[in-house]
């Protein structure tokens, strides 16, 4: 009986031992004698705590084993227990974020590259991986509750700002805003009409080039064709005679555009002579312009070629009177 | 009036009195229990009948009462539950809850009425009957023979009647999740590691120790010190269950509030 009673006491004390340790390595995960230690260092954890999932791809790798804070404050160590097959990509780094909305965090393993935060830790330590948190909900939170007041303000200014008046004000603005867009829009059309005119001219016109360009291919080509004939030597030599009787012709025409340049210079100080001879006329200087001025001496002048007439007939019917010859 | 008042004066003191009284002979009781743990071979045969009656017979109710707690666990969970929060906070409920407070705290209050009355009855008997009386006169340490054992067998049992009750607790849980909730056994599992960690387990274990010596120990204490025959021991029987009651309800935040 009493050997009975103690065996009894001793089944249920070993059952409750089992229950407890199994129970207790079980729910860690399994025994993880033979996981490997990682470390990470971030900038903070959020909130991630020991026993947390570690995940590579998805699939739960690990677990966390403690969280600290660095010697100097300057980064949070995340210690990590992962399997020993797991092969970690060359720019592996840890990302710490909510698993849940319900406040459960992970680590996550990844690669650098597929993922290129701004704010992952480099500490200076080997072996140990960059890290980073992205912002939890509180975080969040805040950041939306401070739009959430900036809209506050924007919506006090607005309605401070939109009053009766504001509103008349805006809806003319709008009604202007109408009708130069209706103008906007005519012009557009009109605009749009003549374009389609130039379009369609610079059409005709691209196929006028077009034919100008093949009829100047087809006479660049007789031209080479006939370049490229026997008579073409013949004929620029004719050509070559004529340039030389042209250029003869041309000389000529020079010289002789030189002799008229003379003429009319010497015309031209002629006329100039005549011209002041004609003022002195006019202003009575000189014999001429006394003439012409004073009747009197005209008359004078008329009377003298009467008589120097008539003293000619004179001579002429009496040349002997006036004229004696002797040779001794 | 003044009679009045200074009855009622005299009520409060006598009964702070009689507190500090209780409190300095269960200090006593204590320290003379302890003492009395040289005498080994007085309590130790003892031990292993007292792990039988105090631990091994109270496996039994123990897991019932933590197999309806799991079960009613599981079920509020997913009740409370419904809606936005994932499913698998089900197992992480049940399993937070059975490990840190139901598990230890529902078996220390089972068996502050089954062995702390049991103890109570047992020694005010044997104290009304003399009992004890004669173990003094035939030179035999009380409390090395009554008290050392009891206290012992129940710090040494009652973490593993807690483990258990526990384990069956997360079972009954994780078996109503899967027939009665639509959940699937990854997903219990998912919520029950969730948050689980070892300290979890080992803050389990210190309550339950503690939980043992304060249902034996205030046992021992209301039973050694009844009198007035049966009457008495009736009335330190109810005594050892309201006071180690209330004590496990203190102690469960004492530790809640330094070890968490």
């Amino acid at each position: 009986m009493e050997r009975r009673r103690e065996a009894l006491v001793g089944l249920v004390v070993l059952l409750g031992i089992a229950v407890g340790v199994v129970g207790t390595i079980w729910l860690q995960g399994g025994l993880r004698r033979d996981m490997v230690e990682l470390r990470a260092a971030t900038a903070n954890v959020g909130q991630l705590v020991a026993g947390a999932a570690v995940r590579f791809r998805g699939v739960s790798v690990g677990r966390v084993d403690a969280v600290a804070v660095t010697p100097g404050g300057e980064a949070v160590m995340v210690h990590m227990s992962v399997r020993p097959e797991l092969a970690l990509p060359a720019d592996a780094a840890v990302l710490l974020a909510p698993e849940s909305v319900f406040g459960d965090w992970q680590a996550e393993i990844l690669s650098l590259t597929e993922l290129d935060l701004p704010y992952f830790v480099d500490y200076p330590e080997d072996g140990v991986l960059p890290g980073a948190a992205l912002p939890d909900f509180s975080r969040l939170t805040a950041t939306a509750d401070e739009i959430a007041r900036n809209l506050t303000v924007i919506s006090e200014r607005f309605q401070i700002a939109f009053t009766e008046q504001t509103a008349l004000q805006l809806r003319s603005a709008i009604e202007n805003i109408g009708e130069v867009s209706d103008g906007l829009s005519e012009i557009i059309t009109q605009q749009a009409a003549r374009f389609e005119d130039l379009s369609e001219g610079v059409n005709a016109s691209a196929a006028e080039l077009g034919a100008a360009a093949r009829v100047a291919r087809t006479s660049f080509e007789r031209i080479d064709s006939i370049i490229g004939s026997a008579g073409a030597g013949e004929m620029l030599g004719d050509a070559g005679a004529v340039l030389s009787n042209l250029r003869s012709l041309t000389d000529e025409l020079n010289s002789s555009l030189g002799d008229m340049r003379a003429a009319a210079r010497q015309a031209d100080t002629t006329f100039a002579r005549f011209d002041a001879l004609l003022a002195a006329a006019e202003t009575g200087d000189g014999s001429v312009g006394k003439l012409l001025g004073d009747p009197a001496l005209a008359d004078g002048a008329i009377e003298a070629v009467q008589e120097l007439r008539a003293l000619l007939a004179d001579i002429q019917e009496n040349p002997r009177r006036y004229l004696s010859f002797s040779i001794f | 009036m003044l009679e009045r008042v200074s009855g009622a004066l005299a009520l409060v003191g006598s009964r702070t009195i009689t507190a500090l009284q209780g409190m300095g002979q269960a200090w006593a009781l204590l320290m003379a229990s302890a003492a009395s743990l040289r005498n080994a071979d007085v309590w130790l045969p003892h031990l292993v009948p007292q792990m039988a009656r105090i631990g091994v017979a109270s496996v039994p109710i123990a897991l019932f009462i933590a197999t309806f707690t799991g079960i009613v666990m599981s079920l509020q969970a997913s009740y409370t539950l419904t809606g936005t929060i994932p499913v698998y906070f089900v197992g992480t409920l049940v399993g937070k809850t059975m490990i840190l407070e139901l598990g230890p705290v529902l078996t220390a209050l089972t068996l502050a009425g089954r062995v702390g009355a049991n103890i109570s009855a047992e020694l005010g008997t044997m104290r009304v009957t003399e009992q004890v009386d004669a173990l003094e006169t035939l030179a035999y340490d009380p409390l090395a023979y009554l008290v050392v054992p009891r206290v012992l067998a129940a710090i040494l049992m009652f973490p593993i009647v807690v483990l258990l009750a526990i384990a069956l607790g997360i079972g009954s849980g994780w078996i109503t999740a899967l027939q009665l909730l639509d959940m699937s056994s990854p997903e219990f599992v998912k919520g029950l590691r969730l948050f689980f960690l070892p300290w979890d387990v080992w803050f389990a274990v210190i309550k339950s120790v503690s939980f043992g010596a304060v249902v034996t120990g205030v046992g021992c204490y209301f039973g050694l010190r009844t009198e007035r025959g049966a009457e008495g021991v009736g009335r330190s029987a109810t005594r050892t269950v309201v006071v180690a009651s209330m004590l496990i309800l203190c102690l469960d935040a004492f530790w809640a509030a330094t070890l968490l």
